[in-house]
């Protein structure tokens, strides 16, 4: 095996770590989807922005994207990219009927 | 007894009986099973187009009646579009010629590869199980906009669970494809180094890759909505109508160049071969494409100009959609400029290739009328429209796919068709096809409404060429098919590179063997349309 993919194996520790901030996040979602219900839009906001950041946690940490070369991460952002001109281009349209 | 002559087992000939082809892992005979499934559904639906064309001969009844009529054209476009046009040509040419334009003996995950085509075969099931259970197909258009599809009576479920399956099936073949181009080019192939169709097919595989998610959980939600009443599209249950249309287009409208790019990859493979030159503009056609796939990712509101969508999103949307424009014209002017001063040799796929550029000029420019917002109040939903997809479509995507199998039958099958009645269908079918649509974009104007069952006298004599111009297209479209079946079967045997192609494919066996390559292929100098037999080049 060589070295480049040696440096593939992730540790326990950084396993542990990404499992308990996905847990932790799951929480908060939980939790302003009960105690935040009355800000509405704001809560779903909250929730779809966790839920992003959990997405990257797991591609970036679980899927090894870190070890990746550039062109995956900048194809990744890409695909976020085009997620976040939807969602923008939906709202905008509903925000100006 | 050379080595080019030496007698090889050709992948027809590797394995022998249904099994070895029904579970093969080889990506050329894969691409036959979806060749054979793909033509007898463009059959079904050709059939259900002609019944809508023999209905609205006269005014009022013909043949269905109202009811029926509805549920032909959503079936018709169900067929049309997701078992023949989506899968057409990524399916059938992109799985039997990428690996051998890449230089590689197969697509880098065969399983997945069969799985796709195994998916592809149930969705058809359930198009088709409409017609049997439940209470008849959809009756909602190909679209199923909501909230018509939440409330019909029709087998609007088993419709959306087939769209569904099916595009499980096209995703997977995006993703094989996107991992192939990556991983399997032989080596010295850099991506400036593949052949256009490869990247025709790298930029379809992203849209297939990330758009067709959109729809299938669209489609699910609207099963959630039918079955369990879940208020979602249904403004009478707190639902929106206009959000369906959103979800629907964010995938539907990207959903065209998953059709239209693979089809102009054919015409740049084409071209070059028959004009015995190198491709004029080579980066230009392989960006062009990408920023086609990029751009029509921003764009599927221009379907929704009359939905009720705010003014500022449309204006938005209209503009954005003429954006599409630069780099489709980047591509035909190239084609163009690649013809100029080429040797060219006036064959059947070349006919294509030029119709192709002839048909998709109509189809596109009719494509910018309507993405003009004031031009589309007026032809929203009219038969416009209709003419200005089956341009783009069939005009466009169906005469590239028949071009195609003319261009790669030699190669598929190692024999040749009779060219003069090739020649022939494709005369009659160019000029059938124009009788058929060009009257639908003369309706539009006129002001007749698209999907209607019935229609005023002054637009019967447009309608009635119309039905005309499709007895001449199924004639040819027989003519077409019949003289390709005879000549798999009984025709003459081509040699490894009847047209003096320039491009990879040409240089191994037809059929090709196997493995595909005897021996690692290597890049010419000058890049991919540089290969031995190019009488002339730059």
């Amino acid at each position: 095996m060589s070295e480049k993919e040696n440096i593939h194996i992730s540790s326990y520790k950084e396993h542990l770590s990404t499992w308990l901030a996905l847990i932790l996040l799951t929480f908060m979602t939980v939790f302003v989807s009960v105690f935040g219900a009355e800000l509405r839009t704001l809560s779903v906001a909250t929730a779809m922005i966790i839920a992003t950041v959990k997405a990257t946690a797991v591609g970036y940490y679980f899927m090894h994207l870190k070890y990746e070369p550039k062109i995956y991460k900048i194809m990744m952002a890409t695909v976020l990219g085009l997620f976040v001109f939807f969602m923008i281009m939906i709202t905008l349209d509903y925000i100006t009927r | 007894m050379t080595v080019d002559t030496l007698p090889y087992t050709t992948f027809y000939k590797a394995k022998k009986g249904i099994i070895s082809w029904l579970f093969t892992l080889d990506h050329k005979r894969v691409a036959l099973l979806y060749l054979y499934s793909i033509i007898t559904f463009f059959l079904v639906g050709a059939s259900l187009g002609i019944l809508m064309r023999l209905e609205l001969f006269h005014p009022g009844k013909d043949i269905v009646e109202p009811h029926t009529y509805n549920q032909i054209f959503t079936l018709h476009g169900v067929i049309m579009i997701f078992l023949f046009i989506i899968p057409s040509i990524p399916a059938v040419f992109g799985n039997f010629f990428l690996p051998l334009l890449l230089g590689t003996d197969d697509v880098a995950f065969p399983r997945l590869n069969l799985f796709s085509f195994w998916l592809y075969a149930i969705g058809a099931l359930f198009a088709l199980g409409t017609l049997v259970f439940g209470d008849g197909p959809a009756d909602t258009g190909w679209t199923f906009y909501a909230p018509y599809s939440v409330r019909t009576g029709t087998n609007v479920t088993m419709s959306v669970v087939a769209a569904f399956v099916l595009g499980f099936s096209s995703i997977l073949t995006g993703l094989n494809f996107i991992v192939t181009i990556h991983r399997l080019r032989t080596p010295g192939m850099g991506f400036n180094q593949m052949p256009l169709f490869a990247w025709s097919l790298y930029a379809t595989s992203w849209i297939q890759l990330l758009a067709t998610p959109v729809i299938g959980i669209t489609l699910l939600m609207i099963v959630a909505e039918r079955v369990f009443g879940v208020g979602l599209f249904d403004p009478s249950i707190g639902g929106d109508p206009v959000l369906y249309q959103h979800m629907f287009w964010i995938y539907s409208h990207p959903a065209v160049y998953i059709m239209a790019l693979p089809a102009m990859g054919i015409v740049s493979e084409i071209i070059p071969t028959f004009a015995q030159r190198t491709i004029f503009g080579y980066k230009a056609i392989a960006y062009s494409s990408m920023a086609i796939a990029f751009i029509g990712y921003f764009v599927w509101g221009h379907h929704m100009f009359t939905s009720g969508m705010s003014g500022p999103a449309a204006y938005i949307f209209s503009i954005l959609t003429f954006l599409v424009a630069i780099p489709t014209s980047i591509k035909v002017f190239n084609w163009i400029a690649t013809l100029y001063k080429g040797s060219i040799n006036i064959d059947t796929p070349l006919l294509f290739a030029l119709a192709f550029i002839f048909n998709f000029l109509i189809g596109g420019l009719t494509g910018l009328v309507n993405g003009a917002l004031a031009a589309d109040i007026h032809l929203h939903d009219t038969y416009f429209v209709v003419g200005h997809l089956h341009y783009v479509m069939f005009g466009g995507t169906g005469f590239a796919f028949f071009g195609a199998l003319h261009y790669w039958f030699p190669k598929i099958w190692g024999k040749m068709y009779n060219k003069k009645v090739a020649n022939t269908a494709f005369a009659t079918l160019l000029i059938g096809f124009n009788i058929l649509y060009f009257p639908m974009i003369i309706l539009g104007i006129m002001g007749m409404p698209r999907r209607y069952y019935d229609y005023l006298p002054e637009f019967t004599f447009w309608n009635q060429v119309s039905t005309v111009g499709s007895w001449i297209t199924v004639s040819s479209l027989i003519v077409l098919i019949v003289n390709l079946f005879v000549a798999a079967r009984k025709g003459k045997k081509a040699p490894d590179n009847p047209w003096g192609g320039i491009t990879l494919e040409w240089q191994t066996k037809s059929p090709p063997p196997l493995e595909n390559f005897d021996k690692m292929p290597k890049i010419p100098e000058g890049g991919p349309y540089n290969y031995p037999n190019a009488k002339s080049s730059n």
